[in-house]
């Protein structure tokens, strides 16, 4: 290769030609080598795809492909243009895209399916004299045989299987569990369907065939944040990043939007050059705080005083001193602050109670429907109280009234904001307020006021149906009254400066926060000032930290207060933009039934998995936390003093949450008794519900009957990353080595719950069979019994779309599925066929029940306008009313397979829809035949659409949609016009021919349509904003009022002090006992610190932090962050090993030693894989955890109500969430690092 | 003409399968006839075909699994030890199939194409000095690997004791040395795994020109010719 003998050394020619004015020249020198460089770039072609790891980006990259091999990736630059004055998207990617293609041929991806041996042998043995499900059953009957690959999770000892064998065993022992416990307790954990959403389809619908029970994730990863279903009926909706861009004040709050949404963070940068301000609040100092014009840096975890502070800054300078115009107009309009609140007496003394409604009045106001569900307001125009439009009881049951204009039965009116002037207020009464900041943990400050603050409000006396005299006051004034602001009508608590120790001024925040009171004010006021000038483009860029705590309602809620206080919410600009994961699935509605397999069956069995975990990984068993402990002081009558859990199952039986598994005998066998019985469905189970000889599985986590059995776990790293209590997981779930080291209650005598039975014994091992299905070794597959190989996100055709950017992107197979691994598309699809030759051994045409819950979005959110719990006698069980419906299911399983693989009658016959409308959808059903093409083959799925293929469930998704198929977004604004009695469907006319398909997004990522699905539009004038369907179209939020609902009345939420907004110190979890901390005991250096796991920099988004790319970045194996403060008082110099612990369990890492952290806390940032360089614990004796080694999740009550409008369940919308944050560890170098590198069990090798 | 001790040791590599049980007898004696491999390699083979073939056979599996497919360090896949995570390995991939498809053969297989079983399989129908030629030039690989097999009493040692025979090279010293200076994936000391991982402490002296010591040694790094993985998955 030496071009020595082509290349001039001594000499230059003379008679070189010259061009360009000389500044080019030819030469005759051999340029043979340059192809080196030529041949290095060469490529067969170029694909699109992303990467599918709830990662916001979402961004286009291009995939070099040569002879069949992946050589790179590079970022695409061809994304549609943004409208003038905007800057553009691109270009978009990160270091950590970039590395992506790192896994395809890592030494670290799963190559051919994985079985434990131990379970292989068995199998083996047994399949040489039995059918397949008589084979599982023979294992799943010897306790010994089940030991020997249940006790050795996570210990290595794999073999490879072929794809016809692995699925097999799975086929056999799914069909063995339905058959045997109920086809409920197969179970499959899959998260964010938006980052790949046929994948996710995949397995949700061979489940949803099964019957099986598809575990939620939003509210489980707690990045659901409750305060937004709380505020406006929707499960999260957010400004595209583009529109940071128009804010004119913008504030991060706990995001650091460099680091992890580093593909929109330009617009952020560009917005500033405009001369926006920005404020970043971040209690370390983050790559964010760098870019903030002040950095205000509050303690972590008492976010919400800071929110309330500047609340009482805006309110007293925007509302009270001086009305801004805009604010009152909004807050009118918009909010529920004119509604009005009964006056609660108890003791003496007044506390808000329930919103009036239509129904406590003479003649209910006129209002026939649903009157209990219809708010009331003064109303200055006709001087009555009157029912606005809008409130949810005019969603259900009538049409043309439920909208936000400025009616009531047809009038004008314009609704009274506060009861204040003379005139308009009967008395001045002192109302109670609990106040909870006097009591912390830890090194949390307490601000000592007391616990019941009485402060005075003007009340007005008003008359009800029922002859009673009872006073009410506007939720204007009570907000105020709870932010402590004095408005001249005497009383305590109350203050009008700012520099007053009274609580929510700036100076008693300045105490919680440590943020200086001066910044406090300066910031509400510029973010209040800019708002009302420009109509309410002040925007708050929130991070899901915040939402990690306990009490993440509180600093949500502050923070969303102040938006709604400035008319920010629905305006371009402004808003409240919380940025989580891929959590907006934009084609939603095209996406649900092929995800449920709604097509053939209805309703599909959701689970919230927080719920689901804490009962199952048995982390009820070590509550620490006392429902008593988060009371209001100010509760209303009630036993409200049993365990958490206790709450969870009577949520349960009132249909408020889910269950998983549902009943405690077999749905398939109820169902038979019920027919032998002659009875109905419904009627036969509420029966035997009363007569206790049914019983539901929540009563009993621990009995054997009501275990999950089986489990899937796919396009997730449960284990390694997002499984709070990950020791509660190994010790009880999975039943092997664990590091838990406190003891349960029943150990340590505590409190026992009365709903929930105890076993002496817990049980460990509760699964039979635990499936993963990755394309790394991930920490998830290491404990698994089967580990099948999927194809990575440069090998599959699926879709992704994301909240940041208003383009649907697909991915796409570059080349094929590397070694022996499939799609996920593939593989599920794999296991139907070989499960509907398998199960006729055991199943046929069955009749499965389904627990349905209340829904939001369904007439069943207006069930229970009271709490009555039918078990304890305060009404009677009516299916779908005081308790969950019961509902016949048939499940074809020898059918299975096929209906897997084609679309099912039911579209044609129920049509389509969601979020509480449905239209008709028999045209795009008939495209799909015509663009899929239909089945040929005999049997049930003769003549429907054929879904065979990854990309044909894409075109279903893509033509269903109305995001993606104008014609369906027009019958779908149409369809919201009948409730509302207002024209919608201009915002998507023009659109009518648009047909987004597969193809066209390859092409290019292509902007999605306006539909009624969001309430942001897709237009050439604005960007994608939340809520600005509802400001500007005058659609009502999903609420109890149809407005933003600031005041919270539902008996649970007045009962834990939650009606409206408070500063509520973190949660005492009593992790750090004596028993535990024996380096207290013994005197050596320590810190307890609070810890918290943040997103990096370094890890594959929040799930994989293996890439040898990017660790090298880092400093590799896990670390944690640390101050200089603290590290001094453990003896603690940076890199040094140290041990976290607490009851919990332990993990190991480096230490950090920085400046940038807080002191108290300490840092580890998420998903740090156990399986690289994690040393063995000290204190657990096995190789130490993970994040969530130390963590373990508890519920909060208020989570769980239910059938209450906003408050009713939805999947991912609303329910328990898995908070981590309230916890403290332990902190202390590491005495010795012991590598565990002997093999657990020592295999005799082949050679020896 | 097929070279029976290269595809021998090609199927000896191979995932143990009931089928590759009852042909070890003849694997073994194709390996203990071959007079290119020293007599005691030779023993050593046998004993190894002699324990694959009556071993249980899920113990043999199992033990496969752990050795070749979950530990990085002992990675059949060639490149993962040339290249690493580096963007090379995709090109490099690339110019093998064309190196096999200029041989007159189409890969077969779901196996990368720098499996060694699969280049050991197209390497026995090459003339004998091409073979030994291009087991030359993996000599330090495989020398590593086989080193790496000795630590962990593993007869799968002898296969590469063997391979580095019959490439009748001697492999650059220091190459292997390099790569066995990064520690294994089950490492032992903690030094070793503070030499990899730890950064350069970051001073600020008087000296305005001195430049930062962290980017001088990311800039060593990179300058570097070809990276090796830095592995340290257990």
């Amino acid at each position: 290769m030496s071009h020595l003998l082509d290349k001039l050394n001594f000499f230059q020619s003379k008679e070189l030609e010259q061009f360009s004015d000389g500044w080019g020249q030819t030469t005759r020198e051999n340029r043979d080598w340059e192809d080196t460089y030529r041949n290095r770039w060469r490529h067969d072609k170029i694909v699109r795809s992303t990467h599918g790891v709830n990662c916001t980006g979402s961004c286009s990259w291009k995939i070099y492909v040569k002879s069949g091999i992946v050589t790179w990736e590079t970022q695409q630059t061809d994304y549609p243009r943004t409208r003038a004055g905007l800057p553009n998207h691109e270009p978009r990617g990160c270091a950590r895209g970039a590395s992506y293609s790192w896994y395809l041929y890592s030494a670290n991806r799963v190559k051919n399916p994985l079985i434990r041996g131990a379970l292989m042998r068995a199998w083996r043995k047994m399949r040489e004299t039995m059918t397949p499900v008589a084979a599982w059953a023979a294992i799943q009957s010897d306790p010994i045989l089940r030991a020997s690959y249940t006790k050795t999770r996570g210990k290595g000892g794999f073999v490879r299987a072929s794809w016809d064998e692995a699925t097999e065993i799975v086929a056999a022992a799914n069909a063995y569990t339905a058959k045997t416990y109920g086809p409920d307790r197969v179970f499959g954990f899959s998260p964010i369907p938006a980052m790949s959403m046929v994948s996710y389809a995949a397995g949700s619908r061979y489940l949803s065939l099964l019957g099986g029970t598809c575990m939620s994730f939003y509210d489980w990863y707690c990045d659901l944040p409750p305060a937004s279903p709380q505020t406006w009926g929707e499960q999260t909706d957010v400004p595209e990043s583009a529109d940071w861009y128009n804010a004119g004040f913008l504030m991060l709050w706990g995001s650091n939007v460099p680091q992890t949404r580093t593909p929109d963070a330009h617009f952020y940068t560009e917005v500033r050059y405009r001369g926006t301000k920005s404020a970043v609040v971040s209690p370390d100092y983050s790559e964010a705080a760098k870019f903030g014009d002040i950095w205000l840096n509050p303690q972590a975890g008492t976010d919400a005083a800071l929110a309330m502070a500047m609340g009482h800054v805006i309110l007293r300078d925007y509302h009270l001193d001086r009305q801004a115009e805009y604010f009152e107009e909004y807050a009118r309009k918009y909010t529920d602050m004119p509604m009005l609140v009964r006056l609660d007496e108890k003791d003496g003394h007044f506390v808000p109670g329930r919103m009036l409604r239509a129904e406590d009045f003479d003649d209910k106001l006129g209002e026939t429907n649903n009157p209990d569900w219809k708010t009331v307001a003064y109303d200055e125009a006709s001087g009555q109280i009157v029912a606005p439009n809008g409130s949810i009881g005019f969603r259900w049951g009538e049409e043309g009234s439920w909208n936000l204009e400025e009616r009531a039965k047809g009038s004008e009116t314009k609704l009274r904001l506060s009861q204040i002037l003379d005139g308009d207020h009967d008395e001045v009464i002192g109302v109670d307020f609990p106040y909870f900041g006097g009591a912390a943990t830890g090194d949390f400050v307490k601000c000592d006021h007391p616990e019941v603050l009485t402060r005075n409000i003007p009340a007005r006396r008003v008359t009800l149906a029922d002859g009673k005299e009872v006073l009410v006051a506007t939720v204007f004034d009570l907000f105020c009254g709870n932010y402590g602001l004095d408005r001249g009508l005497g009383g305590g608590w109350v203050s009008k400066d700012f520099n007053d120790d009274s609580p929510y001024t700036p100076a008693w925040a300045e105490k919680i926060t440590g943020v200086a009171r001066e910044k406090i004010i300066a910031v509400a006021r510029e973010f209040a000032g800019n708002a009302e000038k420009t109509r309410g483009k002040s925007m708050v860029i929130l991070g899901a930290g915040l939402n990690h705590w306990y009490h993440m309602d509180m600093a949500y809620r502050g923070i969303i207060n102040m938006l709604v206080m400035c008319g920010c919410i629905g305006q371009e600009g402004g808003g409240w933009s919380h940025y989580v994961g891929q959590e907006k699935l934009r084609p939603q509605t095209g996406w649900q039934p092929l995800a449920f397999a709604l097509d053939w069956n209805r309703p599909p069995r959701h689970m919230n998995s927080t719920s689901a975990w804490y009962a199952h990984t048995d982390q009820w068993r070590y509550e620490t936390l006392s429902a008593g402990e988060i009371l209001s002081p100010t509760a209303p009558e009630g036993d409200w003093d049993i365990s958490l859990i206790d709450y969870n199952i009577r949520a349960e039986r009132m249909g408020w949450l889910p269950s998983a598994p549902q009943l405690k005998t077999n749905p398939l066998e109820v169902s038979k008794k019920a027919k032998a019985a002659g009875k109905d469905i419904p009627t036969f189970v509420a029966e035997q519900l009363k007569s206790g000889d049914l019983q539901m599985s929540c009563e009993d986590p621990d009995a054997p009957e009501n275990w999950p059995r089986n489990l899937f776990v796919w396009r997730s790293n449960l284990l390694g990353s997002s499984g709070k209590g990950h020791e509660y997981f190994l010790k009880h779930l999975l039943g092997t080595d664990h590091g838990v080291m406190g003891k349960d209650l029943g150990e340590e005598g505590g409190v026992m719950p009365i709903e929930a039975v105890w076993h002496d014994e817990a049980p460990k091992g509760k699964l039979d069979l635990l499936v993963t299905i990755d394309f790394r070794m991930s920490t998830t597959c290491v404990y698994s019994d089967i580990v099948l190989p999927t194809a990575s996100w440069y090998e599959k055709d699926d879709l992704n779309t994301s909240d940041m950017h208003p383009f649907i992107h697909p991915l796409q197979a570059a080349v094929d599925p590397a070694y022996e691994s499939r799609s996920d598309w593939e593989i599920f699809k794999s296991i139907a066929r070989k499960f509907s030759e398998v199960a006729p051994e055991v199943l046929g045409v069955e009749t499965d029940i389904v627990q349905l819950p209340l829904l939001h979005d369904t007439p069943g959110e207006l069930a229970q306008a009271h709490v009555k719990d039918w078990k304890k006698g305060e009404c009677d069980l009516i299916p779908g009313k005081t308790a969950p419906n019961y509902i016949a299911v048939e499940r074809d399983y020898p059918n299975l397979y096929k209906k897997f693989t084609s679309v099912g009658p039911l579209l044609e016959k129920l049509g389509n829809g969601g979020k509480g409308i449905t239209w008709d959808t028999k045209v795009e059903v008939g495209h799909l035949r015509d663009l899929n093409g239909v089945v040929q083959d005999e049997g049930v799925s003769k003549g429907h659409a054929k879904l065979e293929t990854a990309i044909d469930a894409a075109e279903m998704i893509l033509m269903l949609a109305p995001e993606t198929n104008g014609e369906v977004a027009v019958k779908a604004w149409e369809e919201l016009e009948k409730p509302t009695g207002r024209h919608h469907a201009h915002l998507a006319e023009g659109a009518h021919h648009t047909k987004i398909r597969f193809r066209d997004i390859a092409a290019q990522p292509r902007k999605i349509i306006s539909s009624p699905t969001w309430s942001g539009i897709e237009s050439e004038d604005v960007c994608y904003n939340a809520g600005y369907t509802n400001v500007h179209e005058l659609i009502p939020w999903r609420t109890l009022t149809g407005r933003q609902q600031i005041y919270q009345d539902h008996l649970w939420m007045r009962a834990f002090g939650e009606g409206f907004v408070s500063y509520r110190p973190p949660v005492d979890l009593k992790t750090i006992t004596a028993a535990v901390n024996n380096d207290a005991a013994e005197g050596s250096p320590h810190v307890v610190l609070n810890f918290i796991t943040p997103h990096q920099k370094w890890g594959i988004h929040s799930t994989y932090t293996d890439n040898l790319l990017m660790l090298t970045l880092n400093r590799g194996g896990p670390v944690v962050w640390m101050s200089e403060v603290d590290a001094q008082k453990a003896g603690l110099v940076d890199n040094d090993w140290v041990e976290a612990y607490n009851i919990n369990g332990a993990l190991t890492a480096r230490v950090v030693v920085s400046q940038r952290i807080k002191q108290g806390t300490l840092f580890m940032y998420h998903a740090q894989e156990k399986i690289v360089n994690t040393p063995g614990s000290e204190k657990t004796g096995h190789r130490g955890g993970i994040h969530n080694s130390v963590t373990r999740t508890t519920l909060k009550p208020t989570h769980m109500i239910g059938g209450y409008a906003q408050l009713s369940y939805g999947f991912n919308y609303y329910g328990t969430v898995g908070s981590n944050r309230d916890e403290f560890v332990i902190v202390r170098k590491m005495k010795k690092v012991d590598w565990l590198d002997t093999p657990a069990t020592r295999k005799v090798e082949a050679a020896e | 003409m097929m070279d029976r001790t290269l595809k021998a040791l090609s199927l000896t590599l191979s995932y143990p399968s009931a089928e590759l049980q009852g042909a070890m007898p003849e694997i073994g004696a194709v390996l203990g006839a071959d007079p290119r491999i020293a007599p005691d390699t030779r023993a050593a083979l046998q004993a190894l075909a002699d324990g694959l073939g009556r071993g249980d056979l899920f113990d043999v599996q199992e033990s496969y699994v752990m050795l070749f497919d979950r530990s990085r360090t002992l990675s059949l896949n060639l490149f993962e030890h040339v290249h690493g995570e580096s963007r090379d390995r995709g090109g490099a991939m690339v110019s093998l199939i064309e190196t096999y498809r200029g041989g007159g053969f189409e890969p077969a297989t779901s196996e990368l194409p720098d499996h060694l079983p699969v280049l050991l399989e197209f390497l026995a129908s090459r003339p004998a000095s091409e073979a030994r030629e291009t087991l030359a030039d993996a000599a330090h690989i495989l020398d590593a690997l086989g080193v790496r097999l000795v630590r962990r009493e593993s007869g799968y040692a002898a296969v590469f004791e063997a391979l580095k025979q019959l490439s009748g090279a001697k492999a650059d010293a220091e190459a292997v040395a390099e790569m066995l200076a990064h520690p294994d994936d089950d490492p032992t000391d903690l030094a070793a795994l503070d030499a990899v991982w730890e950064e350069t402490e970051v001073t600020f002296g008087p000296d305005p020109n001195a430049g930062c010591p962290q980017v001088r040694d990311m800039l060593a790094q990179m300058d570097k010719p070809a990276p090796n993985p830095m592995n340290r998955s257990a």
